[in-house]
């Protein structure tokens, strides 16, 4: 019993750290109608960031919101000069850019700062708490509640404020919106920002576990991706509770399965991808969107 | 004291020219009607004002050119455009979706009393309030449309073919509203319909286009008097 | 300019080309010292997977992140059929029939999705496949992976080997090219081109989009395969390696920049492939990621139609350039490339030019 709680609470931090970039995915997707590849890349660049500020002797959570404000910046000017362009078009050419993107920004990394792990120190301390008799990672616990309390800012933030709603308006219909005077081009610009800021802090909170490289988060984005299918690509909630599940279950598998063990349990999330879609097309909790000619 | 003025407008999409010569002007608090078949420029004419397509001409709003300004800079002048198809932002509530109409305004006291207004000009809304846009009927997406373009307290108001898709009786009651928030307000508007009759009881004057041209224009009256209108726009 | 474009279009004209550029590929292995048919074979081996990809992606306009994953399989499928005395044939016959069923169901459940989805998923293909690699030992050899020698010149022959390899590569990828030239030109290239211009409309013409998906999908898995088998008779070794994620990026910035929807572009894609890397790895294998993802970016932005649409360009810049001048050339411009993004009328709601480029330029400060 003790090792399942531990292996659920594990779980569920990576869960939220999946959850954290499908989000921005979907947030992306919302806006801008094409998938960002590129978001577990940017991420890894701000983790990069927030370890250069620490190599230069900041505090970490100083660093951690240094890296965060600019992957804000980073992000509005991606999406103002580089997919700009292709928004209009046909969105599987976006898609290729944004892999170009990924690439590049891989690419940076490994310049940069080569390929070799590098040590990310944590934001929470490596103790452990007891909880229902299991012995329990601190860190697991306060990345999964620090995600969720993001996300529920964001939702508020989407929800309750005037930025908000000027942002849906702006996702929902971008022509019309701007005949209300919203203007559009930046609210585009804060989107993609916000998008990258949510990649930024799930970033700099698993660094300290994988090690900084720069293909740290190529895994995670496959995961991240498996997320959306699942919970619909119209709904930031069904992502949430699918990267939690995904989360939960690629740990459970990979112990209690050791047929599966954990070089494999990345095919259990399009496993249960493959079985669930062929029943229900727009995945688990997504609308069935309408296409109009 | 004029409004909005056009003169030898051109507008094209790529290769096909659709204006080719259009003007007209808008008097303040006037209502202008601008006809013809379709095909013939209408929408286009609208959207030229609001910046929606590129335009060659003069275009004048408030005794400043206004031609290549982006739609959101128009509409920050004062500009409200109501498009074809309604431009109904589907995913937003009722209510969302007239908060959206007041982006630009700082007035919080005012906005709330302006959508009680609005929901007091266009009753229908009053029970959808907190539903989604996209699951109105299409009469009442109309009047979402048209109190989501009031709600910027506009100088100008564009309207794009309010009664289409609309059963007469509900275009009608579309109309009738419109016209009430004209005598109670005093917003300019510039109003393209196909049907005439409709029209004539918002406007004062219209001008008639055919093929991205003026052909004709008159007070309603004038207008309404023509053998050609009736003819062709009033059903003989 | 168009005497020249008259003059290559006379049918005569073709088939001598053709002939003169067979004869070419016939004697040249004889001609070449070894290194070059070396990477010449390896430019046929790529030029195959790329085409593959071009197919469902170029064509059909659905991105695949898992051509790579094909390509491994059909390797692996080589090395076991050669390691347990397979006849040739059956080999190459297996290879591509196992890549074939696989993408087949990949596609099956895919295509279903629509959208972006056929590129989320294909995505966890090379990443499914490196473990999965490594733990069928028995069939891949593990992560130490596996080879297998069976393209030596036979003695009959009288060649060597790397002039033997040339052959077996230019057999196959002379019927795969051939092959993918007249499906693309006949009704099922008609159908991916619809599908990829609009699902609906294609739909409404009695084109089944999740059919042409699959279809798309299955070929360029077959393509895959046989690059797979032609991988093997050239390199002679494969492991988990082979099938990775980054070659899977490769791949597809290699498609790409030699041109989507081209046929021609995929040697062109196969040739970057093998070059470009090599080059940068030399220079400094940590330079390798950042160019790739330059290049491809900057081909995207500025040449979207890969290398092969080069000439095309030049030639309208050179045209522009005289009108501009006065000289009209009397001829109206070249119908755009396929591959541009402009024409397609996406699901969501696009962006209007209009409510984003107007004249950022000016100074004037709208509302808060």
């Amino acid at each position: 019993m003790g090792t399942f709680i531990q292996l659920v609470v594990d779980g569920l931090a990576t869960g939220s750290i999946y959850a954290a970039l499908a989000l921005a995915i979907v947030l992306v997707n919302q806006a801008t109608g094409l998938i960002n590849f590129a978001q577990g890349g940017m991420a890894v660049l701000s983790a990069y960031i927030a370890y250069v500020f620490v190599q230069l002797g900041l505090p970490l959570i100083l660093a951690i919101i240094i890296a965060i404000v600019l992957s804000f910046l980073f992000g509005a000017l991606v999406e103002r000069f580089l997919i700009r362009r292709f928004e209009r078009g046909d969105p599987d050419t976006a898609v290729v850019v944004t892999i170009g993107l990924l690439t590049l920004v891989t690419g940076i990394c490994a310049v940069l700062w080569g390929y070799n792990n590098l040590g990310f120190p944590s934001l929470f301390p490596l103790t452990s708490v007891e909880i229902l008799g299991a012995v329990v990672s601190v860190r697991s616990l306060a990345t999964a509640v620090t995600i969720v309390v993001i996300m529920v800012v964001l939702q508020l933030l989407f929800l309750r404020t005037k930025l908000g709603l000027a942002l849906r308006a702006v996702a929902d219909n971008p022509a019309s919106a701007a005949f209300s005077g919203l203007p559009v081009g930046r609210l585009l610009m804060v989107g993609w920002g916000l998008a990258a800021t949510l990649g930024a802090i799930a970033g700099v909170l698993v660094a300290p576990q994988l090690t900084l490289t720069p293909g740290m988060l190529d895994t995670a984005l496959v995961y991240a991706l498996a997320a959306v299918i699942l919970g619909g690509l119209t709904s930031p909630i069904g992502c949430v509770v699918a990267a939690s599940a995904i989360g939960v279950l690629e740990n459970l598998v990979a112990v209690y399965v050791p047929l599966i063990g954990h070089d494999l349990k990345i095919a259990v999330p399009f496993a249960l991808i493959f079985v669930i879609l062929i029943v229900r097309p727009q995945g688990l909790f997504g609308r069935k969107v309408v296409v109009r000619v | 004291m004029t409004l909005l003025e056009l003169t030898d407008v051109t507008a094209s999409y790529g290769p096909v020219q659709v204006l080719d010569g259009v003007s007209l002007s808008v008097p303040d608090g006037g209502s202008v009607g601008i006809l013809g078949a379709n095909g013939a420029g209408k929408t286009t004419t609208l959207r030229a004002i609001s910046g929606s397509v590129r335009t060659g001409g003069r275009i004048r709003f408030d005794g400043r050119d206004i031609r290549g300004l982006r739609p959101d800079q128009v509409a920050a002048l004062g500009i409200a455009h109501v498009p074809e198809g309604r431009g109904t932002l589907g995913q937003l509530s009722v209510r969302e979706n007239l908060m959206v109409g007041s982006y630009l305004r700082k007035d919080r006291k005012a906005i709330a009393g302006d959508i009680d207004y609005c929901l007091d000009l266009f009753p229908q809304l009053q029970d959808r309030v907190g539903s989604r846009a996209a699951a109105l009927s299409g009469g009442e997406q109309q009047m979402l449309a048209v109190g989501r373009a009031f709600m910027a307290k506009p100088k100008l108001l564009l309207l794009d073919e309010a009664s289409l898709g609309l059963a007469p009786s509900t275009a009608k009651t579309v109309y009738q509203a419109i016209r009430r928030l004209r005598l109670e307000s005093g917003i300019a508007m510039l109003v393209v319909e196909q049907n005439a009759n409709l029209a004539f009881s918002l406007v004062d004057t219209a001008t008639v286009l055919e093929t991205g041209r003026n052909v004709l224009t008159g007070t309603s009256a004038e207008l309404k008097g023509m053998d050609e209108i009736r003819r062709a726009y009033l059903g003989g | 300019m168009n005497a020249v474009a008259a003059t290559a279009r006379r049918p005569w004209v073709r088939i001598v080309f053709a002939a003169v550029v067979a004869v070419v590929l016939i004697v040249a292995p004889l001609a070449l010292p070894a290194f070059a048919n070396q990477t010449l074979v390896r430019i046929g081996v790529y030029a195959v997977a790329v085409l593959g990809l071009n197919i469902v992606m170029g064509y059909t306009g659905q991105v695949n992140l898992g051509q790579i994953f094909f390509v491994g399989l059909g390797a692996y499928v080589t090395a076991y059929g050669v390691n347990h005395g397979w006849n040739i044939l059956l080999v190459f016959a297996a290879a591509c029939a196992v890549a074939g069923v696989v993408g087949l169901l990949v596609a099956l459940a895919a295509a279903r999705l629509g959208g972006l989805a056929i590129a989320m998923v294909t995505i966890a293909l090379p990443i499914v496949g490196v473990p999965l690699a490594k733990r069928l030992s028995e069939f891949t050899g593990g992560s130490q992976g596996i080879s297998a020698r069976f393209t030596d010149a036979p003695d009959w022959s009288g060649l060597d080997n790397d002039q033997w390899q040339f052959y077996i590569v230019l057999l196959v990828a002379a019927a795969a090219f051939l092959l993918a030239r007249s499906l693309v030109r006949g009704k099922y290239g008609r159908a991916f081109a619809a599908v990829r211009e609009n699902e609906a409309v294609a739909a409404s013409m009695g084109i089944s989009p999740y059919r042409t998906k699959v279809l798309a999908f299955t070929i360029a898995s077959i393509f895959g395969g046989a690059s797979g088998f032609l991988y093997l008779a050239a390199v002679q070794y494969t492991s988990p390696e082979t099938l990775s994620f980054g070659h899977s990026i490769s791949l597809l910035a290699a498609m790409v920049i030699g041109g989507a929807g081209s046929i021609a572009g995929s040697l062109l894609g196969g040739a970057y492939y093998v070059f470009v890397p090599q080059l940068t790895n030399a220079i400094d294998p940590n330079l390798t990621t950042i160019s790739q993802g330059a290049i491809l970016l900057a081909v995207l932005f500025l040449l979207p139609g890969g290398l092969v649409s080069l000439p095309r360009v030049v030639r309208r810049l050179a045209r522009r350039t005289d009108a501009a001048r006065g000289r009209s050339t009397g001829r109206s411009t070249a119908a755009p490339p396929a591959q541009t993004s402009e024409q397609n009328a996406p699901a969501h709601h696009p962006v209007p030019d209009s409510a984003l480029d107007g004249h950022e330029q000016t100074e004037r400060q709208d509302g808060p």
